[in-house]
């Protein structure tokens, strides 16, 4: 696969590849998506996480010309949605939560009819066409008729339709469901090699560390409201969420409890199998100057280990379970 | 001859084969060549339409049904039937083949052309061809493709045994070409038809409600399309020949290629993106159909003694138009009021521009005043012609008939037009009323309107309304202007009758000018910067070159 041109090279003067602006998406009473706004830049993996009919289906839609905002707009490579969507299209790749697949046609001619409605002639498609199925390890099975594939492989097959023109920008509504684990692997290392290659990817998906693994920037959707946007770590920062610490001292740690029990942030101060371990209110930084305090009290800490909070611990505290 | 010139013949004779060759392999290459250039650039769906079709057990099942009831038809018939020996039997042949390639034709032609569209919304597959480079204008010219490519597929089937009628004697080949070509634009004209059906049938209840009507008018064609053709062969020999027929021919062909335009872009314009303008190419070819309509209404004026028809021709040209804008015009003020971004980019700019073409834009207010505008001028026009033949016309209809029926009908669809829109516009305020939703309210009002003096009619006691024309009746534009062409002007009280509806009608017209007035203030939007920094690079202005040595370029 060729790869794209960052539209810029300095990050100030970078052009977000995607970018929501106070989107709003109503069915009559149902507010699907709600003031929704964020930005992605080439070479990103934006994973779109929340429970189902959070509106995360309905935001890909529009991005994808498929869906008519309410209110606000979308923009691809500075492209309106609503205005330009052919224009978005040419530089836009959708792979949906369905496989949409013909019958009677197998894998290459599949690839072929999209390469032609994308506009690819002569070699240039016949190019692009091997090019996506070595990317996606499909060209042993040119020849086999798509109803025969296996769920991954027709997995495969979409992923390798949404990247037939080259676009520099791919959503992908849950790519990785239904897959065998070793074909997450892959999707996952394709995934990262697409952001390499300078793409803006838009992902979502249900298994949460999935996404943890491969996404610089994760949106937290629910009820169609976009709750937290940013890193895990700027996220998790953000909240105020609790976090669990165990530390080890030299010599008897009871003296160390009942000093911990005794300040309000702490909860739950126990003394387990030689550690001391204690809910903390607050990021890294109070966790620090926590540190700092016990040592000038006289304790002798040999070990101290904040449990990094994971994407599911920061989703299960931003979102709170509510459907409509 | 010595043996080494007939060595040098041999020679001679292997090149010249070797080249001769050669220049076929070359023509062959080239041949391959440019089939392979137009492959390449044929209609994305054509092509995957084409692949899909061919490997399908419905195609292959009724391509071999096809075949075998040709075979079966021309075996029973030489076995069964003396008369083929000695009499000319082309014809009944023709008939028998006719019908069998009428099935594939009339009923699963146009159906697999519908169920290709249809099936794309139920299995997802739609959302993936839109969001690709296809305008949808494409998608469904990709669709006709196919469903000619299929056309064509049986028709191969079917030809040897036309082929086999025409060697049986009693049909000419003009008659089964013409033939032929009848059916191919009636299997073409009913895959259109089905496709926008297609188009139509968003929701599953649609669909299937829809199919089961499709199904029955395509089988209603089938059916009708037998006999059609029996008169056809046995009536050829006579009006073959008449150019009457061929001029006809041509008035039909007109008719129909404008209302196959008309059905493609209604067809394209029901599956576009909803920014997109969807009314401006149905209302140019509104106008050209319109302009076909006039043109061929005043042929038979031109034969000898035609002039002296004008007045019936006028009157029935303003029957067939005024039905034409009153539907036309009753989708038109259906449209959605606001232009999007998109839209507001190609509006007309300049001052001509403006004053002409802003009638093409969407919106109610400008279809309401696209459909005035046609009517007032198919009114004058006939009023012009009227008048200026009026010495020679037959007085049957008679002048002021004719005049009244004009003006009445003018009247009663500016009136039907503008009611309908307001009553639309006051809907909008509270709910979302659709296209078909706004369609179906002004048939309502034209119902109502047609309805409620006859009810009226049958709660007085005296009954008289019910039987007899009054002007009780005037909101009844159909018994009106049917009782004024057939009994006369008086008939209707026709001059106390213009002082009821020509007021009502400008009341209309000027109650409508609010939004119409509104939908002119649209004014051509500027590109936005991304896409006029696109635009420049894609297609940069050329540079001046110095027209002369001592001119410095800028």
């Amino acid at each position: 696969m060729n790869s794209t041109t960052p539209n810029s090279c300095h990050p100030a003067e970078r052009r977000p590849l995607i970018e929501l602006r106070r989107l709003y998406r109503y069915f009559g009473e149902t507010r699907a998506v709600e003031n929704m706004s964020f930005e992605v830049f080439p070479g990103e993996v934006f994973g779109y996480i929340g429970p189902n009919g959070a509106g995360k289906t309905t935001s890909m839609r529009i991005l994808a010309t498929l869906d008519e905002p309410t209110a606000g707009d979308a923009f691809v490579d500075g492209f309106s949605v609503i205005d330009d969507p052919d224009r978005v299209r040419r530089r836009l790749g959708f792979m949906p939560d369905y496989f949409g697949t013909y019958l009677n046609v197998n894998v290459r001619e599949y690839l072929d009819f999209f390469a032609r409605a994308y506009g690819l002639r002569g070699k240039e498609r016949n190019r692009s066409i091997e090019s996506v199925m070595e990317f996606t390890m499909l060209d042993r099975l040119a020849e086999k008729p798509i109803d025969g594939l296996s769920k991954g492989m027709k997995q495969r097959l979409c992923l390798g339709r949404t990247m037939i023109h080259n676009p520099s920008v791919l959503i992908l509504d849950e790519p990785a469901a239904g897959l065998d684990p070793r074909a997450r692997i892959e999707l996952r290392e394709m995934i990262a090699q697409l952001a390499q290659m300078g793409k803006a990817v838009l992902i979502s998906s249900h298994i949460l560390t999935e996404l943890a693994e491969i996404c610089d920037k994760v949106g937290i959707i629910e009820t169609g409201q976009l709750l937290a946007v940013g890193t895990v770590d700027e996220i998790s920062a953000k909240s105020q969420a609790k976090s669990q610490v165990r530390l080890r001292t030299l010599g008897d740690s009871q003296p160390l409890v009942q000093w911990l029990s005794k300040r309000d942030e702490m909860e739950d101060v126990l003394l387990e199998l030689g550690f001391v371990a204690f809910t903390h209110q607050g990021g890294q930084a109070e966790q620090a100057i926590l540190l700092r305090e016990i040592i000038g009290a006289g304790f002798d800490i040999v070990e101290f280990a904040s449990k990094t909070k994971s994407l599911e611990d920061v989703f299960l505290h931003v979102t709170e379970g509510r459907v409509q | 001859m010595t043996t080494a010139a007939s060595f040098d013949q041999f020679d001679a004779d292997e090149s010249a084969q070797s080249s001769r060759e050669d220049g076929v392999t070359t023509w062959f290459t080239k041949l391959l060549c440019l089939l392979e250039a137009i492959a390449d650039r044929a209609n994305p769906i054509l092509v995957k339409e084409t692949r899909q079709a061919l490997k399908s057990r419905q195609f292959v099942l009724t391509f071999l049904v096809v075949l075998i009831a040709c075979w079966i038809a021309s075996f029973a018939v030489v076995a069964i039937a003396p008369n083929v020996y000695y009499g000319a039997e082309g014809g009944s042949m023709l008939i028998v083949y006719c019908a069998i390639l009428a099935f594939p034709l009339m009923l699963i032609v146009p159906y697999s052309a519908y169920r290709s569209l249809a099936a794309e919304q139920e299995d997802n597959t739609y959302d993936l061809l839109s969001i690709t480079a296809l305008t949808t204008g494409q998608i469904i010219t990709g669709k006709l493709g196919s469903a000619v490519v299929q056309m064509l597929v049986y028709l191969s089937a079917v030809s040897p045994c036309i082929a086999f009628a025409f060697l049986l004697r009693g049909i000419d080949a003009l008659t089964i070409v013409v033939l032929l070509v009848y059916f191919g634009m009636a299997s073409l004209g009913l895959s259109m038809l089905a496709l926008l059906v297609g188009t139509v049938a968003k929701v599953r209840y649609t669909q299937v409600l829809l199919s089961v009507l499709l199904i029955l008018g395509l089988a209603l064609a089938f059916f009708l399309s037998i006999p059609l053709v029996g008169t056809f062969i046995y009536e050829s020999y006579s009006f073959l020949r008449s150019t009457s027929y061929w001029v006809w021919n041509l008035a039909f062909f007109t008719l129909y290629a404008t209302t196959f335009a008309l059905v493609h872009a209604a067809a394209s314009a029901q599956i576009a993106f909803a920014s997109e303008n969807r009314s401006t190419p149905l209302r140019r070819i509104m106008v050209v159909q319109q302009a076909c309509f006039l043109g061929w209404v005043a042929v038979p004026l031109l034969y000898e003694n035609g002039i002296r028809e004008i007045n019936g021709a006028v009157l029935v040209s303003a029957i067939f138009l005024g039905i034409y804008w009153y539907v036309m015009g009753a989708m038109l003020t259906s449209e959605w009021p606001y232009l999007s971004r998109r839209v507001q980019r190609s509006l007309p700019q300049t001052k001509m521009g403006r004053i002409f073409l802003t009638w093409f834009n969407p919106g109610p207010g400008t279809g309401y005043m696209f459909c005035v505008a046609n009517l007032t001028m198919i009114a004058v026009i006939g009023l012009f012609l009227i008048f200026l033949f009026s010495a020679v016309a037959k007085n049957s209809p008679s002048l002021d008939q004719v005049i009244y029926f004009l003006t009445f009908g003018w009247c009663y669809i500016v009136i039907f037009l503008g009611l309908g829109r307001l009553l639309i516009s006051l809907a909008r305020r509270f709910i979302f009323v659709s296209m078909t939703a706004g369609f179906l309210l002004h048939i309502i009002l034209l119902l109502v309107a047609c309805g409620t003096p006859q009810i009226l009619a049958f709660m007085s006691l005296s009954g008289q309304y019910y039987v007899q024309y009054s002007l009780l009746h005037s909101s009844n534009p159909i018994w009106t202007l049917y009782v004024l062409a057939d009994e006369g002007s008086a008939s209707i009280e026709a001059f106390t009758l213009s002082f009821i509806l020509v007021p009502s009608a400008l009341i209309v017209l000027l109650l409508n000018m609010r939004t119409v007035a509104a939908e002119m203030q649209y004014q051509r939007s500027l590109l936005p910067t991304r896409v006029a920094e696109e635009e420049a690079l894609l297609h940069p202005e050329p540079e001046i070159e110095p027209s002369n040595p001592w001119e410095n370029p800028l």
